[in-house]
């Protein structure tokens, strides 16, 4: 197949991926699938998955250089398809799959199920480009779904307005920021302090975006009071750290200061998030200050200058969110069943669900490092790599590992063990639950038993990063 | 000390290996090896995934397969090794590195996944696959139509893969894989009766416990990345099991040691990580046979006995070794002669042996400290299965006889002064106010800390989010609620 040729069937595939869920969502709207709007949707979400692997595949067969289309401003082009963006969008499509899968029916309305195909179609259109402005229209798409479902919720005004409240000043500093690379970009030699002060703008809304300590409160919050599946949508592509990678790495300087103080800060935040998991009284609180802690990794990982830091970053991103999505699931699944879950006592839940506790231990497991698991080898990665160049940084990942590690132990006890109410009735898994939770599963066992494909190609993307000038 | 080789049988030349009557050359001989190798960890790690998998997709085996197909894993591995330990043998214990591939490789940094067959790895992994056998066959019968029975053997087979991983690992890597998979089967089965809310502590004591020296090793294995540039273990050491040489250099050596002696100690039960294994007897007797009598709470010392050319170096691990064997020794001694429970007895009675097991490595006695090992988890694992029908024997004895046997006779303490007796009496009641001491003056404060923290971090995000006009009113009443809960 020549370049050329390649490169349109790459475009095409994307396409694809971006539309399918808005196809979708107009379907739903329209009232085509009205008693069973997840049909459509789940569809959608296959067509998605199968066209992005369908991309990775051919990007891989490809010189592996970064693929550009359209107008070039700052420091990415309008639509840009290079290895982040190979690897994420199946990451994202199993995400979303998997979540509008095992949505209880309940929740699963027509209004909730098109927020959600626009949420995924604004994901995949931002993890599809490189473009400074194109990132902030973005995130305005990527955020409204979340804000507008969990206002919606029953008891979610609370988590909206905390939402609301880290979000707003997100996108203006980024906004601001973005202008002011646009007009000094950084990415060119001799770049000023105009430049530099949108770099810092930039870099504070990444750490709102990312619910960095001291902006970190709306992470625990939306997991506490919006539906997981807007939680989840939100925080797991982790749009942030996307944007760090756009406008933060590659600048002609080097790697950029604000970047160094975003790592700081995040292993910071790891560290802080696994202690406060341990403490947590409910299994939506567990699973929140997890999956800050676990997401600030990421961005501790993405200030280095060496491919094996950017590559354990990667690695992370995706393996973390795809255990805590899984987590995140049986969670649903349980509440869905039982109501909200206590972490302060046993909770006896283990004859109720036998098969959810399965999955919960795994994915918990898979989340704190399990030999076998893509998370073990994300940690070994991040932590050799921080090591190599700063002893700090491997030493708080390790501490943060541990931590989560209890966290996740003491929360799985706490659900299913104990004495179990002897007249309550038993809640067999679902067979779609079980076909959502066995396919995330198995990808992270898979990925961990069989690494060297993923990690290869997120070599190959880490190596253009830190090559870019 | 006797020096392994010297007690093998006379070397063969190595160009010509006479085996089983069939003449093999040198380099089938390494294929032979590496498949017999490769056997003993994949046979029982395809046990897991045939009886973990069918239960995961809701299809459980039947109690018979289950068993059966344990029983199989652990008995081939267990031929396999023995078949090594004989071409071992021939071979006057020469090492063999069995290179299986390279996991994944970044820059310089590579994962490789390499085992080791030499005289400390191969007969440990016969000896504990046969345990793990034995063990199985037992458990098949004990555990019938218990509701937990495939959980119990899917953990069996995990915990075998993961020792036989440990045991025959040829990098650091691969170890700390292994050591994890030991971390959590151990957890899970303590946990195993979860409908008991003090299995559920146990369990989450014994976890943190692990996860806490788990750092240790963690740490260990990547100061070694950082001194050699690999995990593996023949860069790290050169030369034949017990008499390898160093290639650390001598300060970072100490430090390695130092954190592999913070790891053993928490596998090992040392003091003052050693309260989570009386408790651990909640799991059932089998796993508590398997795991605090036999395997697990000698893992931390086969951690030692396989690093300890970077203990030779390092004068400052080997005193603390002794220091914590001896003391956790004399500490488990006392403590145990008070226990009113068979199962804690036994508990604390590992713990001592353990402790002089450390003592020995750290003195260099290693041999000397495998043999105790092996015939140590023998005995305690034979005391252990046997204690709840010996319990039942002795019942029907006291029956029989119309009265109580009577306990013990002489020991060590009637040497003491009375008011000395009382006063360890008194200090072993209380496990040497160990627990007491860590919950007052680490864990408490510590938990107090945190859930002061989380209460301010609720109180904050409760302000955020309250509608502006009643603002005032809700934080101040989130923060009282808050704070009685923290203190509850």
């Amino acid at each position: 197949m020549s370049s050329e040729s390649l490169h349109s069937s790459l475009l095409c595939l994307l396409a694809a991926v971006v539309a399918a869920p808005l196809v979708a969502s107009a379907a739903v709207w329209l009232g085509i699938s009205a008693k069973s709007p997840r049909t459509p949707a789940v569809a959608a979400m296959i067509v998605s998955l199968l066209a992005s692997l369908a991309m990775t595949y051919l990007w891989n067969l490809d010189s592996g250089e970064a693929i550009e289309f359209g107008d070039q401003l700052g420091g990415g082009s309008f639509v840009c398809i290079d290895g982040i963006t190979v690897v994420l969008m199946p990451y994202v499509s199993l995400v979303q799959f998997a979540i509008l899968l095992v949505a209880p029916n309940r929740f699963l309305d027509t209004s909730a199920t098109v927020r959600i195909l626009l949420a995924v179609a604004a994901t995949f259109a931002t993890f599809s480009t490189a473009h400074p402005l194109a990132l902030v229209v973005l995130w305005i798409a990527t955020a409204l779904p979340t804000w507008i479902s969990t206002r919606n919720t029953p008891g979610g005004q609370s988590a909206a307005r905390v939402f609301a409240i880290a979000i707003l000043p997100a996108i203006v500093c980024l906004a601001v920021g973005t202008l002011l690379m646009v007009a000094d970009p950084p990415w060119a030699a001799g770049s000023g302090p105009m430049g530099a002060s949108g770099g810092w703008l930039v870099a504070v809304a990444v750490l709102i975006r990312k619910g960095i300590v001291p902006f970190h409160s709306w992470y625990p919050a939306l997991f506490s009071g919006a539906p997981l599946s807007s939680a989840l949508s939100a925080t797991m592509p982790q749009v942030g750290s996307y944007t760090a990678v756009r406008l933060l790495i590659g600048h002609a300087d080097g790697v950029a200061t604000e970047l160094v103080v975003l790592s700081q800060l995040a292993l910071v935040t790891a560290v802080y998030g696994g202690a406060l998991a341990l403490v947590q009284r409910d299994l939506r609180g567990l699973i929140g200050t997890l999956a800050m802690s676990q997401s600030a990794m990421v961005l501790a990982g993405l200030a280095g200058t060496l491919p094996m830091e950017l590559n354990g970053a990667f690695c992370v991103w995706i393996s973390s969110g795809l255990a805590l999505t899984g987590i995140g699931l049986v969670a649903w699944a349980l509440e869905s069943r039982a109501g909200p879950l206590s972490i302060q006592t046993p909770q006896g839940r283990f004859r109720d669900s036998p098969a959810l506790a399965c999955f919960f231990l795994l994915f918990g497991l898979a989340t704190i490092g399990l030999p076998g698991t893509l998370s073990f080898v994300a940690d070994d990665l991040i932590v050799s790599g921080s090591l190599d160049e700063q002893l700090h940084a491997g030493l708080l990942v390790i501490a943060a590992t541990v931590l989560s590690g209890v966290a996740v132990m003491r929360g799985w006890f706490m659900i299913f063990g104990g004495p179990a109410a002897v007249d309550g009735p038993r809640h067999l898994i679902l067979p779609r639950e079980r076909i959502a939770m066995t396919v995330v599963l198995a990808t992270l066992f898979v990925l961990g038993l069989f690494p060297a494909p993923l990690v290869g190609l997120l070599e190959r993307a880490a190596e253009q990063l830190l090559a870019t000038p | 000390m006797i020096p392994l080789q010297n007690i093998s049988l006379p070397p063969v030349p190595l160009a010509v290996l006479a085996f089983d009557g069939l003449a093999l050359q040198a380099g089938t001989a390494h294929d032979v090896i590496s498949l017999l190798v490769v056997t003993q960890l994949a046979a029982p790690a395809l046990t897991l995934v045939a009886i973990g998998l069918p239960a995961l997709l809701g299809w459980p085996l039947a109690e018979r397969t289950t068993t059966r197909l344990v029983g199989a894993g652990f008995t081939t591995a267990f031929l396999a090794s023995l078949a090594v330990l004989f071409v071992l043998i021939m071979r006057g214990f020469a090492t063999e590195v069995v290179h299986v591939g390279t996991w994944f490789a970044v820059g310089h940094h590579e994962a490789t996944i390499e085992l080791v067959a030499d005289g400390l790895s191969v007969p440990y992994v016969c000896f504990s696959t046969g345990l793990c056998s034995l063990v199985n066959a037992f458990a098949g019968k004990y555990l019938h139509r218990e509701p937990g029975f495939t959980r119990f053997f899917v953990l069996l087979a995990l915990f075998g893969t993961g020792m036989n991983l440990m045991v025959l690992a040829g990098s650091i890597d691969v170890l700390f894989a292994g050591w994890e998979f030991l971390g959590i089967s151990s957890t899970l089965l303590i946990g195993f009766f979860h409908e008991r809310s003090n299995a559920v502590k146990a369990a989450i004591r014994a976890f943190t416990t692990y996860r806490i020296c788990d750092v240790g090793l963690l740490a260990a294995a990547v100061m070694v990345h950082r001194a050699v540039g690999s995990g593996d273990f023949e860069r790290i050491f050169a030369g034949t099991w017990p008499n390898a040489e160093c290639l650390v250099p001598s300060g970072e050596a100490t430090v390695i040691a130092i954190l592999l002696v913070f790891a053993a100690m928490g596998k090992s039960a040392q003091v003052p990580f050693s309260n989570w294994l009386p408790r651990a007897m909640e799991g059932p007797t089998p796993s508590s046979a398997i795991f605090y009598g036999a395997l697990s709470i000698h893992a931390g010392a086969y951690v030692l006995l396989r690093c300890e050319p970077l203990l030779d170096a390092s004068l400052l691990a080997r005193v603390m070794l002794v220091v914590v064997g001896v003391g956790t020794a004399l500490h488990a001694s006392a403590v145990g002669r008070v226990q009113t429970d068979l199962k804690s007895m036994l508990a604390y009675a590992s713990m001592t042996q353990a402790g002089i097991i450390f003592a020995e490595i750290g003195c260099g006695l290693r041999v000397v400290a495998l043999v105790h090992i092996v015939s140590h988890a023998i005995l305690r694992s034979l005391q252990i299965l046997r204690s709840p029908s010996a319990l039942h024997d002795r019942h029907e004895l006291e029956a029989a006889l119309g009265g109580h046997l009577g306990a013990g006779g002489w020991s060590l303490r009637m040497l003491l002064p009375v008011g000395w007796q009382q006063g360890l009496y008194r200090v072993s009641l209380e496990r040497g106010f160990e627990e007491m001491a860590a919950m007052r003056l680490v864990i408490g404060p510590v938990w107090r800390l945190l859930e002061r923290i989380a209460a301010a971090e609720q109180a904050w995000i409760d302000w955020l989010g309250a509608e502006r006009a009643s603002v005032n009113e809700n934080a101040r009443d989130s923060i009282v609620n808050r704070s009685d809960g923290a203190r509850r």
